[in-house]
């Protein structure tokens, strides 16, 4: 089937000066150059470093715990056990309540006292003189443990008699959607297509493991450095560590990756605590071996479709049923498991669905955020759920969706109004296209092609009442300051404040200098999580900037006599559009109003739109500011002898609404379509009675070079968004449509489908096996 | 076993220091204040330490330090300055290729290896080159096309 | 970390091989360290019984004696410590050796490949050392040296077990060696791993085809890796072989016999039966190559 790509009606984006193009990012230069400087790269003056001790069973009571001998260590400075506590529990600083049955916060305690319930869950700290001291005094605590049965399957851990994690029993989170009458329109369908789908647990594997120093200084205040998606845990923090929120100050790095998996506490607390105890700076800088042990996973879930289709290609019914592994502790297993469900059926209209989703707790590693948020995993299911559905009707995959396809106006499965453009078959038709001439096959290779559309949320859940808060300042030479608590993940949170302020101000990158990421010194803009930063920072840095940009204006025009919409900003002088040459620098003009007492500094805060909780019974309402509607097409090659997959050829088109920096946007499509691909392909912490078989990277296998062809990022810019200048989000929907893309590849180069994830060689022959099974 | 006194020749500098043998050449060089090396592993897997030892780019958590003595140590940034970088590190910035950076010095020096050898590079070369060098943000097309622009600059004269 | 050691820095064979028996047996020599600095950092528990993690490290890295690849009396002697990397790039190789030269393309990554050498990956005895199919099928033999004298030993004789060889504490491979193959000779090494780059060999295989009279073959030689304790030939496949014609009848037979003969075991990269059915489509493809390579001649 050759694919035109479908004609996009115009659309009136005014060029900008800074925003748009694509600009070298300011943290560039210094990453490349090897100046930055990151968690682990800090030292200070008499520190000490930590370690942390582990548990070794994934259910088990702790009999008996002595420390003494670690203690009595020469050079070590501090033990803490449980004992040792106020008694805090890790919160997650999830805001807002949402009904019975949704676990508030993560429970999880920062070291167990009676129990653990996942392997690696921290027991003890030392703080010691060098880290050589450190891990030894390790190997002196002494603990005995009486193992516990432990469940380790989430159906398992459903059923009647299962042991339980922790009271009152497995059940984490659960919410349903009602909508229409699936018998009436199961009783209508012409064809009745079920498959469940599975998929693994999966870790982040940033290459930066989690670090941080932390110090006690002579306000009493508890300052931690630390790479952390959220710098507003300090609250929880100081929670545990028994002091007031005003007395511990995170001060977040330039992170080395995150993905979700700096989303909860990692090692804050475990600083904290040893700094307050020794009064002395304290380092903590985990392995690799301790990162995948210690830090949240990405949700496995079984999803099982059953889809009720006319011979058209309408969809008249959708049952959905959702299992997702919670691990050892909620985290945010609640949210991840809402998001998945208000996505289960994909960007399209089904009016009669049902949707039941549960989230179980079991002695696995816990699982909390991981790009995407469940609905990544959603899509994984709906998208080869489409595909088995236009095959059992022998439709084209595309013809059957584009019967299908949400439009602007319609409501999604929670009765949400799509406001923004929805340009589902103009992605999907450009990104077939752009995949060019098919590879023929040869001899035992099969050449497959296979695509996926999906819709990723951008913006927190709006029951939450997000806010993010930024500060933009004009100095007297003209040059300005931004300051903003977002953390900068590695995607140009940084970047794109200061591309949005320069714009605004008329000025370059190189005129504005972005302080971030800080607690205490940074006005509160929120996690950089969700796909909400660039919406949320973006837009209060937007608006903060021309509050300054009104006042220059405004005295401008008083200086050339003409009205304020006469003055424009530009090259860091301001000027009459009418007559450019009558201008002035904007330092002559800072200096003016400065003299004049006219504030060119100014607060912001942007919110989003506040909602109330929605009935986890009946999901019904709104939930999200906005969606993401994206496309990736793939082409694979699968040895039908061997098993083994080469990826082609990628290609992913977003509409990312307005590109701020088409290169950042670039790079994110191509960065997260890897992920999924790895996802797809050989990604699995795979874990035995709640052990994990996969301890380092030669065992977790994330794609190298050699993997991933060239990705083409088709940008689209429909200026729909919600975000600055029309912008949506893309670092969550880059990733989305990848992994299902590579499974309907595969599923077409071998004609049979493979319901888990990852497509293994293994379970590429052993899929071909059935196949020639059947045609015997 | 005590210490000995190891000279370690770094970026063009000699260092004296007192080290145990089992210090690894990326502990010796980080402890040294070289945190552009970053450690990712610290076991070979993801050659966010790599280095030029004598010209070649290994894993520096691989060598131990008293094995480098005598040798010519390079880490990224004795390639460049933000005053006066590299064309690697130019391309680097200017495609895009660095995004949260942690994988990048070693990558550089796994690409600078490879310029050293070859200045004109098929794209399977550069994969291959830079196949020990993982990183999770990029999906690795900004980083090859860098090398790409990088060449090309360096063809020019550059450097 | 790394636990404590001592380390010695010989600069020549005769003291490393006298610091050997001095520190025998708690001893190893530390040439490349890509697997021995691995295992005495620990990590995974769960290895801990074969890890190697000796009081005293012996540093051969530098010992020029053990980097030269020459021709000598018919053979092609490379040094134990010839890293990977050079390996790849040396024409005795890319002439004498082709199927080492295509494991040492796909040996780990370019870091590693600097650092490794044959010797340590021999030494080391993984069943899935790359380099070990090639040598298997080049017919090589090792020098174990020590200061009590030089023995040889045949490569399918030199491993025992999983990272265990005949070599004693106190010895060095100092070389290995095979005859350059007869002329007409052609071969070939072929990996499957999970990934494109830098992965333990799933399994992996070498064959070496001599030909005699006729268009058959004289000798051939099968080797697996990653599908037993050690490396190992394919004795029956190659047994089948020997004096037939290579066609595709032969071949595929070939191939089951290899399929058949091995015992491997399922672990987090693969089950035994997938690890069986791949042997037979790798043997029978690297035998294949082999017979149109030699049409072609």
């Amino acid at each position: 089937m050759k694919y035109e790509a479908k004609p996009l009606p115009p659309v009136d984006l005014p060029e900008l000066r800074q925003v748009g193009k694509p600009l070298r990012r300011v943290d560039a230069l210094g990453k490349a150059t090897g100046a930055t400087v990151y968690a682990g790269d800090f030292t200070m003056p008499n520190m000490l470093h930590a370690q942390v001790f582990r548990g070794s069973w994934p259910s088990a009571r702790i009999r008996r715990l002595d420390v003494s001998r670690a203690r009595a260590l020469d050079g070590v400075a501090c033990v803490l056990t449980a004992k040792d506590l106020p008694g805090g529990r890790l919160a997650t600083d999830m805001p807002g309540q949402t009904g019975q049955k949704q676990r508030k916060g993560s429970q999880a305690p920062v070291l167990a006292s009676d129990r653990v319930r996942f392997v690696g869950e921290p027991i003890a700290l030392v703080a010691a003189e060098t880290l050589d001291v450190a891990e030894r005094a390790l190997e002196l605590i002494e603990i005995e443990y009486e193992p516990l049965p432990g469940v380790y399957d989430p159906l398992e851990a459903m059923k009647p008699g299962a042991p339980v994690v922790y009271e009152p029993d497995n059940i984490v989170a659960s919410w349903k959607i009602r909508n229409g009458d699936v018998e009436a329109g199961f009783s209508e369908a012409d064809v009745i297509v079920e498959n469940t789908f599975t998929m693994p647990f999966i870790d982040h594997a940033y290459l930066e493991p989690e670090a941080g120093v932390a110090w006690m200084d002579d306000q009493n205040v508890i300052n931690i450095r630390v790479c952390t998606q959220v710098v507003e845990h300090f609250r929880s923090i100081a929670a545990a560590v028994g002091v007031p929120h005003n007395r511990v100050h995170v001060r977040g790095t330039m992170i080395g990756g995150g993905f979700g998996g700096k989303e909860d506490i990692t090692v804050e607390i475990f600083l904290a605590l040893l700094a307050q105890a020794t009064r002395r700076p304290v380092k903590l800088v985990y392995t690799r071996e301790e990162s995948l042990l210690a830090h949240s996973k990405r949700h496995p879930f079984i999803i099982t479709h059953r889809t009720g289709v006319k011979t058209d290609g309408r969809i008249t019914a959708a049952e959905i049923e959702m299992v997702s592994d919670a691990g050892a502790y909620p985290y945010l297993s609640p949210y991840v498991l809402l998001y998945a469900t208000v996505t289960a059926c994909g960007p399209y209209r089904v009016h009669n669905l049902k949707v039941d989703s549960v989230s179980v707790a079991t002695n696995n590693p816990f699982t909390s955020a991981f790009r995407g948020f469940g609905g990544a995993q959603a899509a994984v299911a709906y998208e080869q759920q489409m595909d088995e559905i236009a095959k059992a009707l022998a439709m084209d995959p595309l013809e059957f969706r584009k019967m299908n396809y949400l439009e602007t106006g319609n409501r999604n499965a929670i009765g949400q109004k799509i406001e923004s453009t929805v340009w589902l078959e103009e992605e999907a038709t450009r990104a077939l296209a752009a995949l060019g001439e098919k590879t023929p096959d040869d001899g035992p290779l099969k050449v497959g092609r296979g695509f996926a559309t999906t819709m990723q949320s951008y913006g927190r859940i709006m029951w939450f009442h997000d806010t993010a808060r930024s500060w933009v300042g004009i100095e007297q030479d003209g040059s300005v300051v931004v300051r903003c608590g977002a953390p900068d993940l590695g995607a140009g949170q940084v970047n794109s404040l200061c591309q949005i302020s320069s714009e605004a101000l008329g000025v370059s990158l190189a005129d504005v200098t972005v302080y971030n990421s800080d607690s205490a010194l940074t006005p509160l803009a929120g996690t950089t999580t969700a796909t909400r930063q660039l919406y949320m920072s973006g837009n209060a840095t937007l608006k903060a900037a021309r509050m300054v940009r009104a006042a220059l204006v405004e005295r401008a025009a008083q200086h050339f006599e003409v009205a304020p919409e006469e003055i424009d900003l530009a090259d860091r002088r301001a000027f009459v559009r009418s007559d450019p040459d009558t201008s002035l620098p904007l330092a002559d003009l800072a200096k003016m109003c400065a003299a004049d007492g006219i504030k060119l500094q100014h607060l912001a805060l942007f919110t989003a739109p506040f909602t109330a909780p929605l009935d986890p019974e009946n999901l019904r309402g709104d939930l999200f500011p906005d969606f993401t509607f994206s496309a990736h097409a793939v082409e694979v090659a699968v040895d039908t002898e061997t098993g083994e997959i080469t990826l082609l050829k990628s290609v992913g088109c977003h509409d990312v609404g307005r590109a701020i920096n088409p290169t950042a946007v670039e790079g994110q499509i191509q960065g997260g379509s890897a992920q999924g691909i790895g996802w797809a392909l050989m990604e699995e912490v795979q874990i035995e009675e709640g052990v994990m078989q996969t301890p380092s990277l030669a065992e977790y296998l994330i794609p190298t070079a050699k993997d991933l062809p060239q990705t083409e990022a088709i940008i689209l810019e429909s200026g729909s968004g919600v975000g600055p200048f029309g912008a949506k989000g893309i670092g969550e929907p880059a990733l989305t449509p990848a992994a299902p893309a590579v499974a309907n590849a595969v599923a077409d180069a071998i004609g049979v489908r493979i319901h888990e994830l990852p497509i293994t060689p293994e379970r590429v022959l052993a899929a071909l096996e059935t196949l020639g099974g059947r045609e015997q | 076993m005590q210490p000995k006194i190891v000279s370690l020749n770094v970026n063009g500098r000699e260092h004296h220091v007192a080290l145990a043998p089992n210090v690894t050449l990326l502990q010796a060089l980080r402890d040294l204040s070289y945190t552009d090396v970053k450690n990712g592993c610290e076991k070979g897997d993801c050659g966010a330490c790599a280095v030029l030892l004598d010209g070649k780019a290994v894993n520096s958590c691989l060598v131990l330090a008293w094995q480098a003595e005598g040798a010519e140590i390079v880490t990224n940034a004795g390639l460049g300055t933000m005053d006066n970088p590299h064309p690697l590190q130019e391309a680097f910035a200017d495609s895009g290729a660095a995004q949260c950076g942690y994988c990048t010095p070693g990558m550089i020096v796994a690409a600078k290896a490879l310029l050293d050898r070859n200045l004109n590079p098929a794209e399977e070369e550069i994969r291959e080159a830079l196949s020990g060098n993982l990183c999770r943000c990029t999906g690795y097309g900004q980083i090859v096309e860098a090398v790409q622009m990088a060449a090309e600059r360096m063809q020019e004269g550059e450097r | 970390m790394l636990p404590e050691f001592d380390l010695l820095m010989p600069e020549t064979l005769p003291e490393a091989l006298e610091m050997l028996v001095e520190a025998a047996p708690d001893v190893a020599p530390l040439a490349g360290g890509t697997n021995l600095i691995v295992d005495l950092r620990g990590g995974d528990p769960k290895l801990s019984k074969s890890l190697h993690r000796p009081g005293v490290l012996v540093d051969v890295a530098s010992l020029d004696e053990l980097r030269p690849i020459r021709r000598e009396n018919g053979h092609v002697v490379v040094g134990g410590g010839v890293t990977i990397a050079e390996l790849l790039e040396a024409p005795l190789i890319a002439e004498y050796a082709p199927p080492l030269k295509q494991a040492a393309a796909v040996f780990a990554n370019p870091l590693v490949r600097n650092r490794a050498t044959v010797g340590g990956n021999l030494a080391d005895g993984s069943p899935a050392a790359d380099t070990a199919p090639p040598l298997l099928v080049l017919g090589a033999e090792v020098e174990l040296a020590s200061r009590e004298g030089t023995r040889h030993v045949g490569l399918d004789e030199f491993f025992v077990h999983v990272r265990q060889t005949v070599r004693r504490p106190d010895e060095l491979l100092t070389a290995i060696r095979w005859p350059a193959p007869a002329s007409g000779s052609v071969g070939a090494f072929r990996k499957l791993a999970l990934r494109k780059a830098d992965a333990i060999s799933v399994v992996s295989a070498a064959v070496m085809v001599e030909p005699g009279e006729d268009g058959r073959c004289e000798q051939v030689r099968i080797a697996l890796g990653a599908v037993a304790p050690t490396p190992i030939r394919a004795g029956e496949a190659e047994e089948a072989l020997r004096g037939e014609a290579l066609t595709p009848e032969t071949i595929a037979q070939a191939a089951r016999l290899a399929a058949e003969s091995i015992r491997p075991i399922d672990d987090i990269r693969g089950s035994a039966d997938y690890r069986r059915r791949v042997v037979e489509v790798l043997v029978r493809r690297l035998l294949s190559e082999s017979a149109n390579q030699r049409v072609s001649e």
